[in-house]
Order: C-alpha cells, then sequence, then structure tokens
C-alpha cells in the first residue's frame, strides 16, 4: 500500500512538470499577480490531487486541472481582487504611440502592459474564455468543456472579449 | 500568430451577415476575426487590392499586435511550485485515510484525524499522561536528539500516527508520562482507554496499540 501509493506520488509528480507552465499562464493571464497565480495553481494541484480517484478516466486531466484552475481564479476574483486601475489616459496617450516605427523596445512592453490591463478589467466570463484561446491555444470545444459551456458559446464569449479588448485598447491609444 | 487552431473555428459568429460594413462590402465583424482569431480572409482576392479593406485591416493589426506580443512571452511557472506541491501532497497521504463502517443504507467513513483525536484525547484522559501536540512545539527531526523540554509530533502534526483498514485500526502514539510513575501500567491503562473511546465513539476496532513513552517530565509541569 505504501509503494503502491508512493507509486502515485511520483506518477502526480510528473503530471505537474508536465502542466505547471501551463497552467501558470493562465492563473497569471487570469490573475494578473504572480503570486496570486502560484497560489491558485498550487491550491489547484492540492485539490486536484485529493480528488484523483473521482477523477479517473473521465476527462482529461489537462481540462480537469485546468478547470480547477479557472475556478479558482475566479473565487480568487470574487474574494479580495480590489478594480485595478485603468492607466491614465493621458499617459497611454503619451506612451502608446500610433505609428510602429515610433515602437523603442520600452514602448513595446508598455503597449502588452496596456493589454494585460485591459484583460483585467474585462469580465470574468469573456476573460476566461479569451485566455484560454487567445493566450493559452485552447480549441473552443476544449475552452467549453473547461468552463462547462458548450463550443458554441465559448465561440460567442471568446469574440465578445476579442471586441471588448480591443474597443479598450482603442480608447487607450 | 494564431493563436486558434482548427479550421472549423474560423468563423466569426455573426460574421455571416449583417453588422458594420466597409464602403466595399466586406464586414468589419469578418476582418476583425481575421485578425484577432486567426479566421480565414472570406475574400482574399478583393482583399489584396481594396484599399478600405487593407487600411482597415493594417488598423486592426496594428491595435492587435501587442495582445499577440504578450500571448507569445514565454511564461514559466515559479521554480518552487512543484518542490511545495509535492510537499504537501505527501504531508496531506500521511493523513487521509479513512475508516468505513459499511451500513445498511450507506457506508460512514471516519477520516484517520479524526480517529488520531479520539485516540489522543482518550490518551490524555488517563492520569499522569500528557501528550504532544506539534503545532506550537518543537519537532524534532529524523535522527535528531529529542528537545527533553518538550516531546514532539512528527513534523508539526499530532503525536498520535494512526493506520486504517477497514473497521480495523492500528493506532501508534506517543505520551509523556510524569516522573515517578509506573510506565508499564501507564501505558497499558492509556492502550484500555484508546480502545474503549475508539469502539464508543468511532464504532471502530483497535487492532493495535502502540505506546511509546518519549519524555518524562516533573508532576505538574503544564504541557
Amino acid at each position: 500500500m505504501e509503494l503502491a501509493r508512493a507509486g502515485d506520488e511520483d506518477a502526480f509528480a510528473a503530471l505537474v512538470r508536465t502542466h505547471q507552465d501551463r497552467l501558470y499562464a493562465v492563473a497569471l493571464r487570469m490573475t494578473g499577480e504572480p503570486h496570486d497565480a502560484q497560489d491558485v495553481v498550487q491550491e489547484a494541484l492540492l485539490q486536484a490531487w485529493q480528488h484523483l480517484p473521482t477523477f479517473r478516466g473521465d476527462a482529461r486531466f489537462s481540462t480537469w486541472v485546468t478547470r480547477i484552475v479557472v475556478n479558482r481564479c475566479h473565487n480568487l476574483r470574487r474574494a479580495a481582487r480590489p478594480v485595478q486601475p485603468l492607466p491614465d489616459e493621458e499617459d497611454a496617450a503619451a506612451t502608446l504611440p500610433s505609428s510602429p516605427a515610433a515602437e523603442t523596445l520600452a514602448v513595446s512592453a508598455r503597449r502588452r502592459e496596456a493589454v494585460r490591463q485591459a484583460l483585467l478589467a474585462l469580465p470574468f466570463d469573456q476573460r476566461a474564455p479569451l485566455v484560454l484561446t487567445t493566450f493559452s491555444g485552447c480549441t473552443y470545444g476544449e475552452t467549453g468543456r473547461i468552463l462547462g459551456i458548450s463550443e458554441g458559446a465559448a465561440k460567442v464569449r471568446a469574440h465578445r472579449a476579442r471586441r471588448a479588448l480591443s474597443d479598450r485598447l482603442r480608447e487607450w491609444k | 500568430m494564431t493563436a486558434v487552431p482548427g479550421n472549423e473555428e474560423n468563423a466569426a459568429p455573426g460574421g455571416a451577415g449583417g453588422g458594420d460594413r466597409l464602403p466595399c462590402g466586406a464586414s468589419v465583424d469578418d476582418l476583425f476575426a481575421q485578425v484577432t482569431a486567426g479566421a480565414r480572409p472570406r475574400d482574399a482576392d478583393h482583399q489584396r487590392t481594396c484599399p478600405h479593406c487593407r487600411a482597415h485591416l493594417a488598423e486592426l493589426q496594428e491595435l492587435w499586435a501587442p495582445v499577440e506580443a504578450l500571448a507569445a512571452e514565454e511564461v514559466r511557472a515559479p521554480a518552487g511550485l512543484l518542490q511545495a506541491v509535492m510537499a504537501q501532497v505527501r504531508e496531506l497521504s500521511r493523513h487521509t485515510w479513512y475508516a468505513v463502517l459499511p451500513g445498511p443504507t450507506g457506508s460512514t467513513r471516519v477520516a484517520a484525524r479524526v480517529v488520531g483525536a479520539v485516540a489522543r484525547l482518550a490518551a490524555e484522559s488517563v492520569p499522569h499522561v500528557t501528550l504532544a501536540l506539534g503545532g506550537g512545539h518543537t519537532a524534532t527531526p529524523p535522527g535528531g536528539t529529542p528537545d527533553p523540554d518538550r516531546i514532539a509530533g512528527q513534523e508539526s502534526e499530532s503525536a498520535t500516527d494512526v493506520g486504517v483498514a477497514g473497521t480495523r485500526v492500528v493506532v501508534d502514539v506517543q505520551i509523556a508520562v510524569d516522573y515517578g510513575v509506573p510506565i508499564p501500567q501507564v501505558a497499558e491503562q492509556v492502550r484500555a482507554q484508546i480502545i474503549r473511546h475508539l469502539d464508543a465513539q468511532t464504532g471502530l476496532t483497535a487492532s493495535e496499540v502502540d505506546v511509546t513513552v518519549v519524555d518524562v517530565r516533573p508532576p505538574g509541569t503544564a504541557r
């Protein structure tokens, strides 16, 4: 018994190693905070371990554990996060030149920061499908399975999120 | 970079019909999906020559470029994450046993730590016995020397170790006793008390109770 459990732990460590970067990336884009992201992923993996016996077989591990991560991001947001201040409009105008030729490395970094902020400003129902598709490369089908919605709904929400994100970025230009 | 694989996903919802259109008739929504979701152009030949389409696409591409840049950033999990998770996993698997009491209309599961708590309290109810709770006490590292003023549980866990299989449990309890008392008798009392309490409170049978006396202390010393 002890041996079997030790074997389980090794197998689980291998699973964690395989999925940790992708899970952390999802959590980071969802929360915007490296610290929160790490907490979320650690807790989610622990939860996955505890429920491993109930999981076996009925879904892909990555789908299942990503779902736990996303749910935890949702709860975290509801529990604690104050509303992110948006970049000041004039600052944004000053730091985000519209001509690509004028871009320096620093400017492109600032523009990515603007995307990060805009992402956090999206409601959860849009942010989650956008993070999963555009940032994590999930298909709409996979995104739907993770979020517990249909493929069509995932597609509609991701599209709406891209619209909202681009509207926000356009405002900030 | 397009992050959405699969050709069947290419049409934007609502992109087929209405919505805003450019002067050339191209759907603004289609162009948006093309840039932001990797959708295939509805009319590639037209787009190559149409100034409206080209201007609009250029504007969208510039707008969306930082999104793609952020998505392309390599994100790696922090170095300590795996270790932290596995440390917690190992800690958990030590204490996630359940005793199962089958019944006619469903089974009752008793977590090992409940059994451990019952055993610990039972042992503590025996005169001249004190038991360590790891919480605020010094833990003894494996192979280390026990702190003479404290008895230590395993790494801030309770001093009671429990193995559970079905309705039979094996309890391994560490106790401290007052100095001067007859240790074998006290240990026997502890054993009997644990068996009695477990049976009364949980319905479980203690098939084995191993008592380890790890410390003596002057009578009247607070735990």
